[in-house]
């Protein structure tokens, strides 16, 4: 499955890539994710609950970031394994500047496996879209926060 | 001593309500899953939910720990056993060594990797998540075009060339035929995956009886007697320890002429355990891992004359053959071959099968089993040949159908087709929906900017499978008639029905025959330790092979009786009537009572007479029948959302005699459904990963009731010279004939925007593009 | 086929029902249609549910003051035959007609349905057309809200957690409106591949109010205001139903791309608003 799109972050550039970056951050932003263990250079392990209205699983998995150059692109591939079935997303995020924030532009393959994909093939599509504009709209609060924390600082 | 004797009315010819049906539908039947036995436990089999990927490691210590967990068993248990095999046997086939759990790989998505056994269905289920597989997934084919292209991975990596066979076939002169022809039309026709979805999934309940050292194995399946000795021969016991009983089956539509690795397995544990072992497959595993049907990518060529006459035909088939070969997977294909002229006089045929490998379940017999295929190939081609000569498609049909008086007619494939009337049910099938009054609407309809098409078929078949010298395991079939003491008639058939009727059809022969009631009348079928050895219910034979067998035990039986009628009436001329036997000099008769009495009693007995009435026979077809038949389907397409709405149905049908009308239309009808399901709705999707995406009915769409337009259906009827009782077989026939009539209508209604040809299913968005790229006629 | 293990409660009173349900840990079972096939599948995994079949006095469907009140527990059934909808709120009858087939029809309830929110469901595009407001209740509050607010996203309401449906409330439809509920269903599920609610009002030749929701779309049921405004404003049903939809993301599947997907929206927002008026007098 095919995914792409743009979103805007509220940060400049610099900000918006090193917060795509950052684990803490993107454990606050990754829809269940419960928290990303370093095990290797720009390679977490990566412990996740999906609830999605009565469905719900446990995926253990992995996030890497390859391919950077920053501030401008990089990839991120994201893969999880649990009794409901397993994905595999992998997609490159390009970011350029958009007024005083970001844009942050992705496109990306989705392969998803499993009893999900056999049987939630009517949902799959509507779902990882409603999952990727979790995502960035809580960057984009946390986004917020943090330009605010740093403009106390 | 009755003086006055009449002939019963005869029950063959007649529409008799099934026997079978009080029973099933008030639930009092006995199925599969209604088994339950004193101690029996339950499986669960943990299945691979990768396309293709190696197995690292299996961990089952979580799995057994679970309170009520009797065992796991993994591939390593079952290392030593045989394979589960194939009965198809071509030139050069390579056969992958099919385990009956996954050893080191999996190939594919549903591929069995280890079962779990417990005491309840909700505890192996459990346990079932708990076993641990560690898996490394690697590249994956599920489309059998991209399995060929160079680079594809590898389903078998020892033939990389994902390779099983290829079969060559050729009659008469097919280069000549191209170089003659005044015109060449060529097109690319699929015929997609599909997925039998009998109501009743699989199922196997094993026993293992100490005492006896034996297995008894209940299974839903439609050949207990096959299912048997391969299981034997799986297991490595000897066959006559292995008792295999059918109970009521809920439908098979060929899903259920297979040996599965579950059957085999089951019997395999209940031995390890000492303890009656039932598994019940869900519906997604019935998705995923009982056979699929069609996945064929047809490439045509027709050559022929402008005023078409038909010449030679060429075909390229690729069979997408799924990661193993089931019982007869390899085989289905060349029955596409053998029917590819249809009902016409090609002078020369030329066929290439590509058996490939993919990383999906295999294909293998599902309803018409190789012929929808066949008849969707050449009706659409003819169509096109039509289209392109701007012919009428009735007339160019009835241009090339082989003449009335030309039977017995041997085809270009090497087959003899055993009689036809081709121009009968057509015709029949044109008045009824008065072909020439909807041309005229049509056309009305075309100015209005209505889209409105008119498809016909004209399908021939090969049934009453067959000849033993052309089938994998024998194609005959076999009936014992019992007479008992009291006069009750007992027929055990070989051929074990699963929703055909043949409890009612073979009790009409049979009551016909001996002169009893139809109520005195039981047919046995489906226990291996009870009925003597039969082939099964497959492939439009269960009449037409069985009910043949029957009749031939009847005669003998009949015979027999007839001695006693002599021996009760002192006088060699005489005759059975309506189940007497009467002295054609004075009148007098015996009653079948009398007779059945003395024959038992055996005070005395005729010379050179053995007590008792039994008779078996097995018969051996001296060929197949080919029944033969006229769909015409009016089809109107919404402009606005391409969806189509069949307005009529004409299915005129010649199976031969027809030994119970409401059966035959049963059988059209569901075939029908069946058929439309595939025109319009079906197909069985793998993604790129080889993943099942329509893995529930709830993207698979099955056709429902209220889908079903209503269907005209009628007969005519050609008997076969092939078998005394003069039938051809009608189980496949709707099936065979839908399909290509639907498209053949929906092509016929969008060809003003330039359509030529449509894959199926018919979905309304794909009609809907075609409109857009056709702009507005 | 077979859940996981689960407790199962069926509570005897709404507020015994309202205090399991607190902390919002454990699921609600209403008719079963959505929830049981996906703890079926183990794709839901609850570890405690609770039934609210036998909870007395969330069964019923009654007209006061102009105002249609359905009982959450009412079932698809109940809604399709209720005179008081019939003669009151013609729309949501007929659109319960078209849920899934009669045996989701008996079983599956008005509560039960929205509170699931399938992206894909019947009621929401007619409860979002009707202007309905949903009554929400826990064991410590109730609120009422407006149904184009409580659908958010797929699968997802306004519901927080120890909260429940209890009841729908529907203007009544005036005897001068026309409406219609169209819906292109998918061939096997059953559900909305597009479904369309219309209502429109007359004044004199002119449409004085037009209301569309559209289900199947998007993640989410919503009103189509523009779509609306283009009727209101003297635009014809053409006009209209040819920006249904419009900025909309519409879903892909196996079965309908997006831009065939809204395609359909437009078809059958032209067909709603179209039997809509002609029964509007």
């Amino acid at each position: 499955m095919k995914v792409s799109g743009s979103y805007v972050v509220p940060v400049p550039q610099e900000r918006a890539y090193a917060l795509l970056q950052d684990p803490a951050i993107l454990t606050k932003c990754m829809p269940g994710c419960e928290g990303l263990d370093l095990i290797g250079e720009n390679e977490y392990a990566m412990r996740m609950k999906m609830v999605l209205a009565s469905v719900s699983g446990l995926f253990a998995g992995k996030v890497k970031i390859s391919e950077a150059n920053p501030p401008a692109s990089f990839r991120l591939i994201v893969e999880g394994n649990g009794k409901i079935g397993f994905m595999k997303g992998e997609g490159l995020l390009t970011l350029s500047p958009s007024g005083d924030g970001t844009n942050v532009q992705y496109e990306g393959d989705v392969h998803v496996g499993g009893t999900i994909a056999n049987v939630g093939q009517r949902l799959l599509d509507t779902t990882a879209r409603m999952l990727i504009k979790r995502f960035f709209e809580k960057l984009a609060s946390e986004a917020g926060q943090s330009e605010r924390r740093l403009a106390a600082d | 001593m009755a003086t006055t004797i009449s002939k019963p009315e005869t029950l063959v010819g007649k529409s008799i309500r099934r026997q079978e049906d009080p029973r099933l539908i008030t639930g009092t039947a006995t199925y599969l899953d209604d088994i339950k036995m004193p101690g029996m436990h339950h499986a669960c089999i943990v299945r691979s939910p990768h396309g293709a990927a190696r197995i690292r490691s299996v961990n089952t210590a979580a799995a057994l720990a679970l309170p009520g967990v009797a065992a796991v068993f993994t591939g390593a248990d079952i290392k030593d056993l045989g394979a589960v095999p194939t009965a198809s046997s071509l030139p050069g086939l390579r056969v992958p060594h099919h385990h009956l759990l996954a050893q080191d790989r999996v190939y594919y998505a549903g591929h069995p990797v280890a079962v779990v056994v417990a005491t309840d269905r909700y505890i192996a289920a459990d346990a079932a998540d708990l076993v641990e597989v560690d898996y490394e997934p690697t590249p994956a084919v599920a489309d059998p075009e991209k399995a060929l292209a160079p680079g594809a991975p590898a389903v078998h990596p020892q033939w990389p060339d994902n390779i099983a066979f290829t079969f060559h076939q050729e009659g008469g002169d097919t280069a000549q035929a191209f170089r003659d022809a005044e015109v060449v039309v060529k097109q690319r026709i699929t015929s997609q995956r599909l997925i039998p979805t009998a109501i009743e999934t699989r199922g196997v309940v094993a026993e293992w009886r100490q005492g006896d050292k034996a297995v008894t194995m209940y299974s839903s399946t439609q050949i207990p007697h096959l299912l048997r000795t391969i299981c034997a021969a799986i297991l490595g016991m000897p066959e006559n320890h292995l008792r295999v009983i059918t109970p009521e089956v809920g439908g098979g539509f060929g899903s259920k002429l297979n040996v599965y690795a579950e059957e085999a397995l089951m019997c395999f544990i209940a031995k390890r355990i000492g303890k009656p072992v039932k598994w019940v497959e869900s519906r997604r595993e019935n998705f995923q891992c009982t056979i699929h049907g069609r996945g064929h990518v047809d490439y045509y060529e027709l050559a022929a004359k402008r005023d078409g006459t038909m010449l030679g035909l060429k075909l390229k088939l690729i069979q997408d053959l799924g990661a193993y070969h089931q019982l007869l997977t390899p085989a289905i294909p060349t029955l596409s071959v053998l029917m590819m002229p249809g009902l016409y006089k090609f002078k020369s045929i030329t066929a290439d099968i590509i058996g490939t490998f993919t990383n999906c379940v295999p294909t293998d017999a599902y309803r018409g089993a190789g012929r929808p295929e066949a008849t969707h190939g050449i009706e659409r081609m003819v169509d096109i040949l039509a289209a392109e000569l701007k012919m009428d498609p009735v007339e160019i049909r009835r241009k090339n159908f082989v003449g009335k008086d030309e039977f017995p007619y041997a085809t270009t494939t090497g087959l003899t087709y055993d009689s036809g009337n081709y121009g009968a049910p057509l015709d029949k099938a044109l008045a009824a929906v008065d072909y020439a009054a909807r041309r005229e609407e049509q056309v009305e309809a075309r100015k209005a900017g209505r889209l409105m098409g008119i498809g016909i078929s004209a399908y021939g078949e090969i049934c009453a499978m067959g000849p033993s010298a052309a089938m994998p395991a024998g194609g005959w079939e076999s009936a014992t008639v019992k007479i008992e003491p009291s006069g009750k008639v007992t027929v055990m058939t070989g051929a074990s029905p699963h929703g055909q009727g043949e409890e009612t059809t073979f009790a009409q022969i049979a009551a016909d025959e001996l002169g009893v009631d139809i109520n005195d009348v039981m047919v046995v079928h489906g226990d291996t330790s009870v009925v003597q050895y039969g082939i099964g219910t497959f492939g439009s034979r269960g009449t037409a092979v069985g009910g043949a067998a029957l009749f031939y035990a009847l005669q003998e039986l009949k015979a027999k009786i007839r001695k006693f009628g002599v021996m009760l009436l002192g006088s060699e001329n005489v005759a059975l009537v309506g189940g007497s036997c009467v002295d054609q000099e004075t009148g007098k008769s015996v009653s079948f009572a009398e007779m059945v009495t003395a024959a038992h009693h055996a005070k005395t007995l005729p010379p050179n007479t053995q007590p008792g009435l039994v008779a078996t026979h097995f018969w051996e077809p001296p060929n197949f029948t080919f029944p033969f038949g006229a769909h015409i389907v009016v089809t109107e397409v919404d402009r606005d959302t391409g969806a189509i709405q069949i307005r009529r149905y004409v299915a005129v049908d010649d199976c031969g005699k027809v030994i119970n009308p409401l059966l035959v239309s049963g059988q059209v009808h569901g075939g029908v459904a069946q058929g439309l399901g595939q025109a319009l709705w079906e197909e069985a999707v793998y993604d790129d990963d080889a993943q099942l995406v329509s893995g529930e009915l709830t993207d698979y769409a099955l056709p429902r009731a209220h889908f079903m337009p209503f269907i005209e259906s009628s007969h005519t009827e050609t008997p076969s010279p092939v078998n005394p009782l003069g039938v051809k077989g009608v189980g496949e026939a709707g099936t065979i004939g839908c399909s290509p009539a639907v498209v053949n209508s929906v092509v016929d209604a969008l060809a003003p925007l330039g359509v030529r040809h449509i894959d199926m299913p018919l979905t309304p968005q794909k009609i809907w593009k075609l409109i857009q790229a056709g702009g507005h006629a | 086929m077979i859940p996981q293990s689960f407790e199962y409660t069926a509570p005897q009173t709404l507020k015994e029902a309202l205090a399991l349900i607190e902390g919002g840990e454990r699921k609600i079972l209403a008719g079963g249609m959505s929830l049981i096939p996906l703890m079926k599948l183990r794709l839901a995994q609850p570890a405690e549910v609770v039934d609210l079949g036998r909870v007395p006095g969330l069964n019923y469907i009654s007209e006061t003051d102009g105002v249609v009140r359905i009982g959450a527990m009412s079932t698809h059934h109940a809604v399709e035959t209720s005179p008081v909808l019939r003669a009151h709120c013609p729309l949501l009858a007929e659109t319960a007609a078209m849920i899934g087939d009669p045996q989701v029809r008996n079983m599956g309830t008005m509560g039960g349905s929205i509170a699931h929110a399938d992206p894909a469901a019947d009621y929401p595009a007619s409860l979002v057309a009707l202007e309905a407001r949903i009554r929400l209740v826990s064991a410590h509050s109730e609120r009422t809200v407006e149904a184009s607010e409580f659908f958010q996203d797929a699968f997802t309401t306004s519901l927080e957690p120890g909260e429940i449906v209890l009841e729908v409330e529907v203007p009544v439809e005036p005897s001068n409106e026309g409406s219609r509920y169209e819906k292109f269903a998918h061939p096997a599920s059953g559900f909305a591949v597009v479904g369309v609610a219309a209502r429109i009002r007359k004044s004199g030749d002119r449409i004085a109010m037009a209301r569309i929701g559209v289900t199947g779309m998007g993640t989410h049921a919503f009103r189509d205001r523009a779509a609306e405004q283009v009727l209101e404003s003297g635009g014809t049903i053409a006009d209209a139903a040819a920006i249904v939809g419009a900025g909309e993301q519409p879903n892909s599947d196996l079965f309908a791309s997006a831009d065939y997907r809204l395609h359909l929206a437009r078809i059958h927002a032209a067909r709603a608003l179209t039997a809509a008026l002609s029964r509007a007098s």
